[in-house]
C-alpha cells in the first residue's frame, strides 16, 4: 500500500501542479503562479519523503500490479531499490527546499516543479519495477522526463537537452533489443523466471543479454566513452536541477547495473561469464570504470565554468561506483553502493554553494569570480565541506567509500585499477582546489564589494547537507547497515561494519578516532598559535608586490589558466579529445547518410505508389517463402 | 600497552619527532655549508628560527581562513603522525592503515592551500598551483609502490608490512626484495620532501617564496614547526615501507640520518626543474619503474 503511494504521490503532484499552472499561468502572474507551484511542491515532496521511509516495512512484500493492454505492470520494493528510493526522496526534498528561495519568480522556469515531479515519478517507477517489461517502459518515461527537465531556460539548454535525447533514445532502443532477446529466450519478463532460466544457459547467450542490458545502463551512468552528453546537458540546466540530476539521476544507471548483475540475471549467470581465466566480464567493466574515473577528472581540471567543472566530476565519481560494484568483492560492492550515497550528498552540497554564488553574482565563470569568502562565508564553508568529501579526504564521508574501494582493488589483485582510482583522486584534488580558489579565494573584484550572503532559505539546506557530509563520515555505519542488508538480500557476504567505520576482520578504519585526533591536533595547534603575539587582520591591497603599490585599479590575481604546467603536458589530448572527435565523425556520417535517405521522399505521387507496389511484392515474397 | 604509557606517548611523540626534525634540519644546513666550504649555523638553528618567529610582535593575517589554515596545517600533520608507527608506539595504527595515512597527509596541504589562497597574493597562488601539480607528480608513483607491496603481502596495514620485513631479516627489506619499487619510491620521496630538483613550490627568487610570501611572524613560525615534523614523518613512511622499519630508536635514528643524507646529497648537486618537467620526470622515470616492479610481483603471485 505504502509502495503504491510512492508512485501515486509524484504523479498526483505532477497533475496538480500542471493544473495549477493552467489556472494561474506564469506568463500573466509570475509571482502568484510561482507561489502556488512552491506550495504544491513543498507539500508533495515532503509527503513523498515520509512515505519513502515508511515504505521500508514493505520491502519484499508490497507488490502492485497495474493492467495495461492485457499485460501487467508489476511494481515492488526490494532492499536495493529501497536504498535508492530513499535517496531519491531525500535529495528531491532538499533540492525543492533549496529552490524555494534559490529559484527566482521571474517566470523563466514556469514548469520547474512540474518536470521535477514527473522526473521523480519516472525514477521511482524504474526503481520499483519488478519485471523487465515494466523496467523498460518506466525507463522510457524517465528518459523523456529528463529531457523535459533539461530543455528549460535558454537556447543552449534546449540544444544540450536534444543531445541528451539522442543518447537516451539509443539507450532505450538497445534496452528494447535486450528485452526482446531475453523474452524470446526465456518466454517471460519476470526476473525470477529469467534468473532460473539463465542458470541453465551457455556463456554466449548470457554475454549477448548482458551486453544489451548493461550498455544502456552505462549510457545512463555516463561511463566513458558514452559520457559526452552529460557535461553540456547538466551545466546548462538551472543549478538546482544540475544538483538534482548529478546527485541521483545519473545513478539510476548504477542501480540498473547492480540490479541486472546481481539480482536480475542472477549470480549464477554472472559467475558463468566471469569463470573464464583470461577475459572476465568484471574486468572489462572495471576497465571501463577506470577510464570513467581518470579521463573526466582530468578534463575537469581545465574547465572555466564552475558548473561544467562539477559535471565532469559527476561523471568521474560514477567510475568509482562502477569499479567498486564490478569488482564483485564484498568490500568493493559495499564501497560502490556507499559511494552513491556519499556522492549524492557532497555533489548537491557543492552545486548548492555554486548556486548561492550564482544567485548573487549572476555568473559561474571561474575567471570572473574571486575573494567571495569575505562576502559569502556560508557558501564557502559548504563548498569546502563538499570538496573535502569529493576529493575523498578524511574526515568527510567520501573517504570511507573510497577507502573500501581501494582496499578491495588492492587485495583482489588489481593494482592498476587501484592506481587509476588514486590518479583520479589526485585529479579531483587539483580541480576542486581551482574551483574553491577561483570562486572564494584570491582578490575580490571591486564589482562584488556590495554582495551579501544569500537568505536563510538557501543557507539552511547548505548547512544541513554539510552536517550530513560530516556526520556520515564520522558514523559511516549508519549507511553501511543498509548497504550490508542489500548485500545479504542479493545473496552476497555482508560487509563487516562498525558504527564508526569498518570492523577489524575486514580492515582497520575508525573514523571517530580520526575525528577526535584531528580535533585534538587542531586544539594543540591553537594553543601554539595563541602562544605567539596578537594578530592583526589587514585588507587585500596591503600585500607583497615586490615594492610596487597596490590599489583598486590593479588586478592582482592568479586564476586564469590555473594549472599551466598540466595544460602543457596534456596539450594535445586537450585540444582534440578522441571521444569528441569520434562523436563528431559519427554525427557527420549520420547526417550524410540521412541526406541520401531523404531523397526517397521526392514529393512525387508516382514514386510513392511505386514504393507501395514494391513493398507489397516484398511482403508477398517473404510470406510465400515462409510457406 | 597500559593507559598511562599511551597517554605519555601521545604527549611525548610529537615532541620527540619535533626534536628529531630540528636535528635533521640543522644537519641539512650544516651539510650544505660544508659542501660550500662555509662553517654554517648551529646544529639546532631551526629551533632558534622557530623561537624568533613565534616571538615576533607583528602578526598580520588576511582573514579567518588564513588563521584557521595554519591550524589545519599543524593539526593535520600531528593527526597523520599518530597513525605512523615508530618503535615502541603503534597504538593508533589499529584505527587506520597506510591508505588512511596517505590521505591524512593531504589535510595539511589542503589547509595551507586554502590559507594561502586567502592571502590574495598571486605568488602564493602560483606556489599552490605548483604544489598541487607536484602532488599529482610524486603521489602517483609513490602510491603504486605501496600498492605493489600491499598486494604482495595481502595487507594494507603498515604494522603488518613492517612485521613481514623484520621477520625475514635484511633480505626481506622492501628495498632489497622489490628494488624497482624501492628506487621509484625514493625518487618520489625526493619530490614529496620538496628537495631539488623538484623544489618548484617555494622556488626563491622565482615566485618570491611561493606559499610563504604573505606569511610572517607566528604564521611562518607554525609553518616551520610543521615542516620540522613533516620531514621525519615522510622519511619514516619510507623506512617503514622499504627499509624494514626499526625495532629500536637507535636503529630508527641511524636509518633516518642515512636516508636523509642520501636525499640532501642529491639536493646539493641539482638545479630546479620547471614544474611540468618535474611532473613529467615523475611520470616517465619513477612511474614506469614502479609499474615494472608491480608487474613483477603480479607474475610472482600468479
Amino acid at each position: 500500500m505504502l509502495t503504491s503511494m510512492l508512485l501515486i504521490l509524484p504523479l498526483a503532484g505532477f497533475l496538480t501542479s500542471l493544473a495549477a499552472a493552467w489556472i494561474v499561468p506564469a506568463s500573466s502572474k509570475a509571482r502568484a503562479s510561482g507561489a502556488v507551484q512552491k506550495i504544491i511542491a513543498g507539500i508533495g515532496f515532503a509527503a513523498l519523503f515520509v512515505f519513502a521511509f515508511l515504505a521500508k516495512s514493505e520491502i519484499g512484500t508490497g507488490y502492485l500490479g497495474i493492467p495495461l493492454f492485457g499485460l501487467w505492470l508489476n511494481f515492488g520494493l526490494t532492499q536495493l531499490s529501497w536504498y535508492f528510493v530513499a535517496m531519491v526522496a531525500g535529495i528531491s526534498l532538499v533540492t525543492v527546499l533549496f529552490s524555494l528561495q534559490g529559484l527566482r519568480d521571474d517566470g523563466r522556469y514556469p514548469f520547474y516543479y512540474i518536470w521535477l515531479f514527473s522526473k521523480t515519478f519516472g525514477m521511482l517507477g524504474v526503481l520499483l519495477s519488478a519485471d523487465m517489461l515494466t523496467f523498460f517502459i518506466m525507463w522510457e518515461v524517465m528518459s523523456w522526463c529528463t529531457y523535459f527537465l533539461l530543455q528549460q531556460g535558454h537556447e543552449k539548454a534546449k540544444r544540450a537537452g536534444a543531445g541528451y535525447l539522442v543518447y537516451a533514445v539509443t539507450a532505450g532502443m538497445i534496452l528494447l533489443a535486450g528485452l526482446l532477446y531475453v523474452y524470446f529466450n526465456v518466454g517471460s519478463f519476470d526476473f525470477r523466471t529469467i534468473q532460473k532460466a539463465f542458470s541453465g544457459f551457455g556463456a554466449g547467450r548470457i554475454i549477448v543479454a548482458m551486453l544489451l542490458v548493461l550498455v544502456p545502463m552505462l549510457i545512463e551512468a555516463a561511463a566513458y566513452p558514452v559520457h559526452w552528453w552529460l557535461p553540456s546537458a547538466y551545466a546548462n540546466a538551472e543549478t538546482g536541477i544540475s544538483a538534482y540530476l548529478a546527485a541521483i539521476s545519473t545513478r539510476i544507471g548504477i542501480y540498473g547495473m547492480t540490479m541486472f548483475l546481481f539480482a536480475g540475471f542472477g549470480l549464477t549467470a554472472l559467475n558463468l561469464v566471469t569463470a573464464n581465466k583470461y577475459v572476465s566480464a568484471n574486468e572489462v567493466l572495471m576497465i571501463i570504470g577506470a577510464f570513467t574515473m581518470v579521463v573526466p577528472t582530468f578534463t575537469a581540471l581545465f574547465q572555466h565554468d564552475a558548473k561544467e567543472l562539477m559535471t565532469w566530476h559527476s561523471i568521474g565519481q560514477g567510475g568509482y561506483m562502477i569499479v567498486g560494484i564490478a569488482s564483485s568483492t564484498t568490500l568493493g560492492i559495499a564501497g560502490g553502493l556507499f559511494h552513491v550515497f556519499n556522492h549524492m550528498t557532497y555533489v548537491s552540497l557543492i552545486l548548492f554553494s555554486i548556486a548561492a554564488v550564482e544567485y548573487r553574482t549572476g555568473t559561474t565563470n571561474l575567471n570572473k569570480l574571486g575573494g567571495l569568502i569575505k562576502k559569502q562565508p556560508v557558501a564557502y564553508l559548504g563548498l569546502l565541506f563538499g570538496i573535502i568529501g569529493l576529493a575523498g579526504i578524511p574526515p568527510m564521508n567520501g573517504f570511507v567509500s573510497k577507502w573500501l574501494i581501494y582496499r578491495a582493488l588492492i587485495l583482489s589483485g588489481h593494482p592498476f585499477i587501484a592506481l587509476a582510482a588514486f590518479i583520479a583522486t589526485l585529479g579531483t584534488i587539483l580541480s576542486v582546489y581551482k574551483l574553491i580558489h577561483n570562486m572564494f579565494l584570491g582578490q575580490l573584484p571591486e564589482r562584488y564589494n556590495d554582495i551579501k550572503e544569500v537568505g536563510w532559505g538557501m543557507r539552511l539546506p547548505i548547512i544541513f547537507m554539510m552536517a550530513v557530509v560530516w556526520l556520515t563520515g564520522a558514523f559511516p555505519g549508519t549507511v553501511l547497515a543498509v548497504v550490508a542488508d542489500i548485500q545479504q538480500s542479493l545473496g552476497l557476504e555482508r560487509v563487516a561494519y562498525s558504527v564508526h567505520g569498518v570492523a577489524a576482520e575486514m580492515g582497520q578504519l575508525n573514523m571517530l578516532v580520526i575525528n577526535i585526533v584531528f580535533i585534538g591536533g587542531l586544539f594543540v595547534s591553537w594553543l601554539i598559535y595563541l602562544a605567539g603575539g596578537k594578530r592583526k587582520h589587514i585588507g587585500q591591497y596591503d600585500n607583497y608586490a615586490a615594492g610596487h603599490f597596490l590599489d583598486k585599479s590593479i588586478p592582482y590575481n592568479y586564476n586564469y589558466n590555473f594549472y599551466a604546467g598540466m595544460e602543457h603536458i596534456f596539450e594535445r589530448l586537450l585540444h582534440k579529445p578522441p571521444v569528441k572527435r569520434a562523436e563528431q565523425a559519427l554525427a557527420t556520417f549520420v547526417s550524410g547518410t540521412s541526406e541520401y535517405v531523404c531523397r526517397i521522399f521526392t514529393g512525387n505521387i508516382t514514386t510513392y505508389s511505386a514504393y507501395v507496389v514494391a513493398a507489397v511484392v516484398v511482403i508477398l515474397l517473404v510470406l510465400g517463402g515462409g510457406r | 600497552m597500559s593507559v598511562l604509557s599511551i597517554v605519555v606517548w601521545i604527549i611525548a611523540y610529537p615532541l620527540i619527532i619535533f626534536c628529531i626534525g630540528v636535528l635533521l634540519g640543522g644537519y641539512e644546513r650544516k651539510f650544505s655549508a660544508r659542501v660550500e666550504r662555509r662553517i654554517g649555523p648551529s646544529w639546532i638553528q631551526p629551533f632558534y628560527d622557530v623561537i624568533k618567529l613565534m616571538s615576533k610582535k607583528t602578526n598580520v593575517s588576511h582573514g579567518y581562513m588564513h588563521d584557521v589554515a595554519i591550524l589545519m596545517l599543524l593539526g593535520g600533520t600531528m593527526l597523520t603522525l599518530y597513525f605512523v608507527p615508530v618503535p615502541g608506539f603503534s597504538y593508533f595504527s589499529q584505527f587506520g592503515d597506510f591508505l588512511v595515512i596517505s590521505y591524512l597527509l593531504l589535510i595539511p596541504s589542503l589547509g595551507m592551500a586554502l590559507g594561502v589562497g586567502e592571502t590574495a597574493n598571486p605568488n602564493g597562488s602560483i606556489g599552490i598551483s605548483r604544489a598541487l601539480q607536484m602532488l599529482a607528480g610524486y603521489e602517483v608513483p609513490f602510491i603504486l609502490t605501496f600498492i605493489g607491496v600491499a598486494m604482495k603481502e595481502q595487507t594494507t596495514s603498515m604494522l603488518d608490512i613492517i612485521r613481514v620485513q623484520q621477520a625475514g631479516g635484511f633480505w626481506a627489506w622492501g628495498l632489497i626484495a622489490h628494488p624497482l619499487l624501492g628506487v621509484a619510491a625514493l625518487i618520489a620521496l625526493q619530490g614529496m620532501l620538496n628537495e631539488k630538483p623538484f623544489e618548484v613550490i617555494v622556488a626563491p627568487h622565482e615566485i618570491a617564496t611561493g606559499p610563504m610570501t604573505e606569511m610572517g611572524g607566528k604564521y611562518l613560525g607554525i609553518m616551520f614547526i610543521q615542516h620540522l615534523i613533516a620531514v621525519p614523518l615522510e622519511l619514516t613512511l619510507y623506512i617503514n615501507l622499504f627499509l624494514g622499519g626499526a625495532s629500536n630508536w637507535l636503529e630508527y635514528l641511524v636509518k633516518l640520518f642515512v636516508l636523509w643524507t642520501a636525499l640532501i646529497s642529491v639536493n646539493m648537486v641539482f638545479g630546479r626543474f620547471r614544474v611540468d618537467s618535474a611532473v613529467k620526470f615523475m611520470w616517465k622515470i619513477s612511474l614506469p619503474l614502479a609499474a615494472l616492479g608491480v608487474i613483477g610481483i603480479m607474475l610472482n603471485i600468479a
